[in-house]
């Protein structure tokens, strides 16, 4: 504290070195040239010494969340006119890809189903069923009112009153159709869900 | 063709099974048949009259009785012709015109899972627009619309 204060008369005088007594200098390091052969265990035993004390799982989930979220895939299945705006997203316009989403056309090969449209009754179980065929992880977006609430056929006899009744949904995407801007802000509130996924 | 002409050739082979047949604009006529003579009216329209074309079944709640309508078309005459007939609501049974025009197929059983007319002798009566196993009729106009939680249908037993 005394040392703190003594300058603080005056800062600018250029008196105060001579009181300061010097910093303890950086020790010097030796430095040695590591072999390959040599680091390869090294390294293995510090990260296995690292792995036990934090667990594997907390030091991998962060690696697995960055890639994950930085390469969706979306299932490309069309339903109703919101599957429109959902093409215009990927188009050279909006240009989707430059977040890493790339539609695929098979369920096997995607972690995010977009339910772009109205979900009837009948197709209902074919929506579950792609939704199993994916692998974990994944995610589901609803995208337009069809989708998050049945929309205007919500009291139809025919039609799901939100998809969450079938599958979890993880975004629900508002409008009728909603925009591609607004789908691409959909993904990007995704991908703050997948930023602090735990397990 | 005229309503006339279609009296004339139909009354021969319905006799009294012909209950009328009407001016219908824009048609060749309304036919109004007894249902017990679905198949021969459906045969006589295919093959004397030259009526090939089945455009349309469509069905329509009248509370008390059901009435179905056929769309016909004939390439040769460039005319259109309405069948109609009725089915009491307690009993709406109608035989099958798929036997006569294949393309009844679809449009029956539509008709059977919207308005509740069953066609007998159909080759595959099931649902076409709803999921199998739907418990309602939902044209008729006895159905309510409902909230979406009272509405259950089984999708997938997971």
């Amino acid at each position: 504290m005394g040392r703190l204060s003594a300058p603080a008369t005056s800062p600018g005088a250029g008196a105060a070195p001579a009181a300061v007594p010097a910093e303890p200098a950086v020790p010097f390091v030796e430095i040695e040239a590591v072999r390959a052969k040599e680091f390869v265990p090294a390294a293995k035993e510090a990260l296995t010494a690292l792995v036990a004390e934090q667990g594997q799982r907390k030091l991998i989930q962060p690696v697995f969340n960055w890639a994950g979220r930085n390469s969706l895939f979306p299932l490309h299945w069309g339903l109703a006119c919101c599957a429109i705006e959902f093409a215009a997203a990927f188009g050279a316009r909006w240009d989707a890809e430059r977040f890493g989403v790339v539609p695929r056309s098979s369920p096997r090969q995607c972690d995010l189903l977009i339910v772009n449209g109205t979900v009837t009754w009948k197709v209902a179980h074919k929506l579950v069923t792609l939704y199993e065929q994916m692998p974990e992880p994944k995610w589901v977006i609803a995208m337009g009112n069809c989708a998050t609430g049945g929309g205007p056929f919500r009291t139809a006899y025919s039609v799901v009153p939100g998809v969450d009744k079938l599958v979890p949904v993880d975004v629900y995407i508002a409008g009728c159709p909603p925009r591609p801007e607004a789908m691409l802000d959909g993904i990007l509130e995704l991908e703050k869900l997948i930023r602090e996924r735990k397990e | 063709m005229q309503p006339a002409d279609l009296e004339q050739a139909l009354r021969p082979r319905l006799g009294e099974h012909l209950l009328g047949v009407e001016p219908f604009e824009g048609t060749a006529g309304k036919v109004r048949f007894d249902r017990s003579a679905a198949v021969a009216t459906f045969r006589a329209l295919h093959d004397e009259l030259g009526f090939t074309h089945l455009a349309m079944i469509g069905g329509i709640d009248w509370v008390a009785h059901r009435e179905v309508v056929y769309t016909l078309w004939s390439d040769a005459a460039k005319q259109y012709v309405f069948l109609s007939t009725t089915v009491p609501a307690d009993d709406a049974h109608v035989e099958s015109a798929s036997g006569v025009w294949p393309s009844a197929n679809w449009h029956e059983r539509e008709a059977w899972e919207m308005v509740d007319i069953t066609f007998d002798h159909h080759p595959d009566l099931r649902h076409l627009l709803m999921p199998d196993g739907y418990a309602f009729h939902p044209l008729l106009r006895s159905f309510k619309l409902h909230e979406p939680e009272e509405l259950e249908v089984k999708v997938r037993h997971v």
